[in-house]
């Protein structure tokens, strides 16, 4: 058996994923021990090699996996704080996770992931083929997360988030993952099955409902990861200091913002802008 | 303002992030109370932690089957190791939350909430 972590990124104009993967992926590798590798495309690895980041990469990632950046009209509304914008969001390929996984066991995180734990490493072993975390765990108070954060409608199946999902290669994994193909492909049918939004193409919807239908229709407790603690978009940043990160929480989602800060612990970062903006002492702790 | 309204508003900005830390320092200690074993994974609790000493106690040590966290059963062939481990864990934990809970509890500013 191999152990490994995967990670996407594809870059747009906007948001840096090839570096926030770098900081992901080597956070990953210190607190995980375990090797991690990058699925990319040339165009964002053209990036890494002008931005400078690329010799970085080749020390953090086992493999750099370069594939067809896949053509998406998906866009999401990122916000930075208090300002926000619209942006190409390439995120349509996870379900080909198991094809470009180079591992048997593979952990497969988001890039806004930060891993400064080891808790994950209790899961390599266990005794199941997939595992997705249960749900998100808002930092400061579950009331910020709207329905479409806790279900994948107001009539829908509970929310698992694919920020964090591992897996086995093997046939019922390959199963899962050509079903969330299928749904991906189909999007527009599972929404109307499934009454969720369609205007955005999300991950979690997909391998939420993927797990749900290959569960007999039904929700369990099995195949479970511990549920993603998250600082949302409209959370900051503010500084990174040795292993401390601080970080400005707004309670209300509104200008006023309380202080808080992190230390041993694994953390979404949702607010991307943030994470590319601490990139060079983040840099400094993997 | 009024002096008493200020005051009141920095006590609540105070507890909010007082709130967060202690939230924080719970999440790790849950973190630190999930153990793989066997290829199950175990939330370290005290009904784990007296289910399993009492059966040591009844001297049922080995070949003994747990349900994990995610309801799957575990088969344990050393349950005095599990305990063991399970009992290290949790008293690591709990100290460690205890610990930094009482350095929260004396820090009376938001900046010395952040020196934790």
């Amino acid at each position: 058996m191999t152990y490994g972590i995967l990670i996407y990124a594809h870059n747009n104009r906007t948001v840096d994923y090839a570096l926030m993967a770098v900081i992901s992926g080597g956070l990953a590798k210190k607190h995980l021990d375990q090797p991690v590798s990058l699925v990319t495309d040339q165009s964002t690895v053209d990036w890494m090699k002008g931005s400078k980041i690329y010799n970085r990469a080749k020390n953090v990632f086992d493999q750099i996996i370069i594939i067809e950046k896949p053509h998406t009209n998906n866009n999401r509304v990122l916000h930075d704080g208090l300002t926000s914008k619209v942006v190409p969001f390439t995120n349509v390929n996870r379900c080909s996770a198991w094809e470009h996984t180079p591992y048997t066991r593979t952990l497969l995180i988001d890039s806004d992931f930060l891993i400064f734990s080891d808790r994950l490493k209790e899961y390599w072993d266990v005794d199941q083929d997939l595992l997705i975390a249960e749900s998100a765990n808002d930092l400061c108070d579950i009331s910020r997360l709207g329905y479409q954060d806790r279900y994948i409608s107001d009539v829908g199946v509970k929310l698992n988030w694919a920020t964090t999902v591992m897996f086995t290669k093997n046939e019922n994994t390959q199963l899962f993952f050509n079903l969330v193909a299928y749904i991906k492909d189909n999007y527009q049918y599972f929404a109307d099955t499934y009454r969720f939004d369609v205007k955005q193409y999300r991950n979690d919807i997909a391998f939420s409902i993927a797990k749900h239908i290959l569960q007999g229709f039904q929700t369990s407790l099995h195949g479970l990861l511990p549920p993603i603690l998250t600082l949302l978009d409209r959370d900051i940043l503010h500084s990174v200091d040795e292993n401390r990160l601080t970080v400005l929480v707004s309670s209300k989602l509104d200008s006023n913002y309380c202080l808080s800060v992190l230390k041993d612990i694994d953390i979404h970062v949702m607010n991307k802008q943030s994470i590319v903006r601490h990139s060079d002492r983040l840099l400094e702790l993997i | 303002m009024l002096d008493h309204l200020k005051k009141a508003l920095e006590f609540a900005n105070y507890q909010q992030t007082f709130n967060l830390q202690k939230k924080l320092l719970k999440e790790k200690m849950a973190a630190k109370l999930t153990i793989g074993f066997n290829g199950g994974v175990f939330n370290i609790d005290r009904s784990l932690l007296v289910f399993v000493e009492q059966l040591v106690l009844k001297g049922r040590t080995s070949g003994i089957v747990l349900l994990d966290a995610n309801e799957n059963p575990v088969l344990i062939d050393n349950l005095e190791q599990f305990r063991d481990q399970c009992f290290d864990r949790y008293f690591e934990s709990t100290n460690e939350y205890f610990n930094q809970n009482q350095q929260l509890k004396k820090s009376r500013s938001v900046e010395k909430l952040l020196e934790q």
